[in-house]
């Protein structure tokens, strides 16, 4: 990688972390760099301890970095958490009354009231970060003026400029040809979370109906299909809890409509009851599950990846599923359109299994890159409904995929009954013994038919060698740059990338693991819950697993050493 | 049973279940209503009086215990052109469901709702509902339960709900009626049935009811909600029967504004509109 640069900006909730990370991304973007930021908060509307890194470079960036930089603490009380991360040749910025290098007096309060407002001492301190990295200032004009309304325009940009000006005047001309970005030519990304992109791949697949009750992290997909909603006529409703939520969304489903929930572990617990609901009345659902620390609740703001044997054996009674596990935010946008057509198709409950890592990860890209996939549709209607002699529709007829034709309520001619009962192919409830034999093996063949079209895992690195790292969800780019670390150092690592774990992707991993010397899995859990179902599911030797369970993502530096220490 | 909506479903209720009346209330009540069979949708959770929907030929979504009324808040949203009403019993729908009869009401989406109130848990054998009366005793409550009972048209009125009425299984007319009336309203309508049970709710039985109910007279004024709650609590002395409460509001349907238009399920997804959504995600605006 050619630039590398890491600016933290740390503050308490309140403060604007938020909005200087944010400034700093779309100048950062604008001047035709790279970034990718992580986002560390906590759990209270004012004050405590929140930070956002932004790392910046000339190439795709796709994890974060542990040392700073560039450190701008909006509140100095902070700096003893954070000043000691500052790598060498890097620098701090504070309102303190006094400072030594590498942290710098900025006086903060001071140009924001100059500026006409108290509260942008962070947009000032922005300024000066404008500065130390050489980015034109006109790119955060253009910002300010489509944010922000009347005379706080003209205040944004005077408190940007003061702190430019003092960083000019007070920052060594070393620190400011260090960090300096040389000039690009500008390009025109896209800002997207992780909770964005998976929002507006759903709609992407033609989500019309959405229903959730707020939970940390998986609110910021609810309020993208919320606030979108409009311009695609899809309906989004705040339930009075989560099971209201995911039934709700099976009733809409009932009628043909594509449908998501969203939520965390805490709230998948209660929507189990209606998940296995969908599963018996084999309605198409695709229900979110952002991770975040448990037991119960947990740290409600960090990262874990600890529900994974959760998602995959919740639920009373068998019965097939699809999980999902995106790794970036473009897989997210990717893999929500292919569960909403995958659900429909199978009629079968999807997991889109993500978590605050991954929720809160914010990168640029080339909208050119997004693929939108034609939408096809699997609900019969009209004369392709099949009818018995009687001219009957059978919801739930017998075939050989184990996938019966779906059509819904109000096409003349015919009713659609489902039921939570066992039942016959008709829908109504049965207690026969042969008919139960006969409904559980169709399901679980849809089942079989589900597996045969399993999302690939990806894999990269050497077709064999020493080692290989294997993991899923939120950790794919870290265990990739990690990957290319050690490759840089002489050692034959390769990585694998689960994208879907559920069917299980057994065939491949079983393939690929006997390749290499040792094979370790990469969590965010403490248990190693992915090497259990390896095992499990294939039969093959995991060497172990590198659990990292504090609440915070893998950094691929500290992942690198982990790893070393392994070999 | 009227031929129209009938089916072969051998439902396995009590000789001389109150269900019988309500199956036929629905059904007339239906048959009134003048809407094809593909129109309707019949929601109900689990127990005795969840199984109804079976009997009657129409578009069948026979859920989970107590989560009836989320299922058919979510069809009627996504089509508002079917007619969705749910029938099931008093547990489901006051114990299991308290929440969603809470909120439903709140959200007034136009669904008529229909509860068994029998006072017991016929299916798992005896046992208190939530309207069951303090010192009744259950299977699991020998000495008596100690719990108040719920009041269901009280609740309703106090959450505004714009129809609440209360019928009673033995008066199949007079109930279906009622239904009828709450299948027209344009909101959240609720048709509390009094109903026996002859296996076990041995004190409110069909002879005590007859004692115990009293028609509203038809100078009722059915826009005083003080009157309707007044009314709602009375039960020691009499029993009143028919509707307690009426007014009119904007509908869920009617406020939300993506229901309005073409069922959910028919809608489109033009490319265009999703590559909008994305580059309104520009890093630098213009």
């Amino acid at each position: 990688m050619g630039i590398d640069v890491n600016i933290r900006v740390t503050g308490g909730a309140g403060q604007g972390v938020h909005t200087v990370s944010n400034l700093i991304m779309r100048m950062v973007a604008g001047a035709g760099y790279r970034f990718h930021v992580t986002q560390d908060y906590v759990s209270r509307i004012r004050g405590g301890r929140n930070s956002q890194g932004i790392r910046i470079g000339s190439e795709p960036v796709r994890a974060g970095r542990e040392e700073a930089d560039v450190l701008l603490a909006l509140n100095p009380d902070l700096l003893p958490d954070y000043l000691p991360a500052v790598g060498e040749g890097g620098f701090a910025l504070a309102d303190v009354p006094s400072a030594d290098p590498p942290l710098f007096r900025a006086p903060l309060k001071e140009m924001a009231v100059q500026a006409g407002s108290p509260i942008l001492a962070n947009v000032a301190g922005t300024g000066a970060i404008a500065c130390a990295l050489g980015i034109p200032l006109e790119i955060a004009d253009a910002v300010f003026a489509s944010d922000f309304k009347g005379d706080f325009v003209e205040k944004n940009r005077a408190a940007l400029r003061l702190g430019a000006d003092w960083a000019k005047e007070n920052l060594p001309e070393k620190i400011r040809e260090r960090f300096r970005l040389p000039a690009r030519s500008h390009s025109r990304p896209i800002i997207l979370s992780g909770n964005e992109a998976l929002a507006l791949g759903a709609i992407a697949g033609g989500c019309k109906f959405a229903a959730g009750y707020p939970m940390t992290p998986g609110t910021g997909i609810l309020s993208v299909l919320a606030n979108e909603g409009p311009s695609v006529g899809l309906v989004f409703e705040q339930a009075e809890d989560e099971i209201a939520a995911l039934t709700m969304a099976i009733g809409a489903s009932y009628t043909g409509a594509r449908t998501i929930v969203a939520t965390s572990g805490g709230g998948f617990a209660l929507m189990v009851e209606a998940l296995s609901l969908a599963g018996m009345m084999e309605t198409p659902v695709v229900i979110v599950v952002a991770m975040r620390p448990g037991p119960a609740t947990g740290m409600p703001t960090r990262t874990e990846q600890g529900d994974l044997e959760f998602v995959l054996s919740a639920g009373h009674g068998e019965f097939p599923r699809l999980v999902l596990a995106p790794g970036s935010p473009e897989e997210a946008f990717d893999l929500a359109q292919r569960a909403m057509d995958l659900a429909e198709e199978f009629q079968v409950p999807v997991i889109l299994l993500t978590d605050q890592y991954l929720a809160d990860t914010v990168v640029d890209i080339d909208p050119e890159n997004l693929v939108v996939r034609p939408l096809r549709r699997h609900i019969v209607r009209g004369d392709s409904i099949p009818r018995t002699r009687q001219g009957k529709y059978l919801r739930h007829a017998y075939t050989e995929s184990g996938i019966s034709p779906m059509a819904v309520p109000g096409e003349p001619g015919i009713t659609v009954v489902v039921d939570s009962d066992e039942h016959t192919e008709d829908g109504h409830l049965s207690e026969d013994h042969a008919t139960r034999i006969r409904m559980v093996e169709k399901r679980l063949r849809k089942g079989v038919t589900l597996a045969g079209k399993t999302i690939p895992p990806l894999f990269t690195g050497p077709p064999n060698g020493d080692l290989v790292l294997i993991g899923f969800g939120s950790t794919k780019e870290v265990i990739e740059e990690t990957r290319r670390i050690l490759a840089r150092e002489g050692r034959n690592v390769a990585a694998v990338h689960l994208r879907q774990v559920w069917p299980f992707p057994a065939e491949e991993i079983a393939g690929i693991v006997p390749r290499f010397g040792a094979a370790l899995t990469v969590e965010n859990n403490a248990r190693g819950q992915l090497a259990r179902v390896i095992r499990s599911e294939c039969g093959v030797r995991i060497d172990g697993t590198v659990s990292r369970y504090d609440g915070l993502p893998f950094t691929p530096a500290a992942l690198a050493r982990d790893v070393r220490r392994r070999i | 049973m009227t031929g129209r909506y009938e089916t072969d479903f051998e439902n396995a209720w009590c000789p001389g279940c109150g269900n019988f009346g309500i199956l036929n209330a629905v059904t007339m009540a239906l048959e009134a209503t003048g809407r094809e069979k593909h129109e309707i949708v019949l929601v109900s959770g689990i127990g005795q009086a969840a199984k109804l929907p079976h009997s009657v030929d129409v578009n069948v979504f026979n859920g989970l215990h107590g989560r009836a009324l989320p299922a058919a808040a979510g069809i009627k949203m996504a089509n508002p052109g079917l007619t969705v009403i749910v029938t099931s019993g008093d547990g489901d729908i006051y114990g299991e469901g308290g929440n969603h009869f809470l909120h439903n009401i709140r959200r007034n989406v136009d669904i008529a709702l229909f509860v068994h109130d029998n006072q017991v848990y016929g299916l798992t054998k005896g046992q208190p509902s939530p309207t069951a009366s303090a010192g009744w005793t259950g299977s699991l409550q020998r000495s008596g339960v100690i719990s108040g009972p719920f009041p269901p048209l009280a609740v309703a009125l106090a959450l505004g709900c714009g129809f609440v009425a209360r019928g009673y299984a033995a008066d199949p007319a007079f109930t279906s009626d009622l239904m009828l009336q709450a299948i027209r309203f344009p909101g959240f309508a609720l048709v509390d049935i009094l109903q026996p049970c002859v296996t076990f709710n041995k004190k409110n039985t069909y002879q005590w009811y007859g004692k115990m109910v009293q028609k509203l007279p038809p100078d009722h004024d059915v826009t005083d909600r003080e009157k309707a709650m007044t009314l709602a609590l009375e039960w020691e002395e009499r029993i009143p029967l028919g509707v307690l409460y009426r007014r009119e509001k904007p509908t869920f349907e009617q406020l939300h504004p993506q229901v309005p238009g073409l069922p959910l399920g028919e809608r489109e997804t033009p490319e265009e509109a999703v590559r909008a959504l994305l580059l309104r995600r520009r890093a630098v605006p213009g």
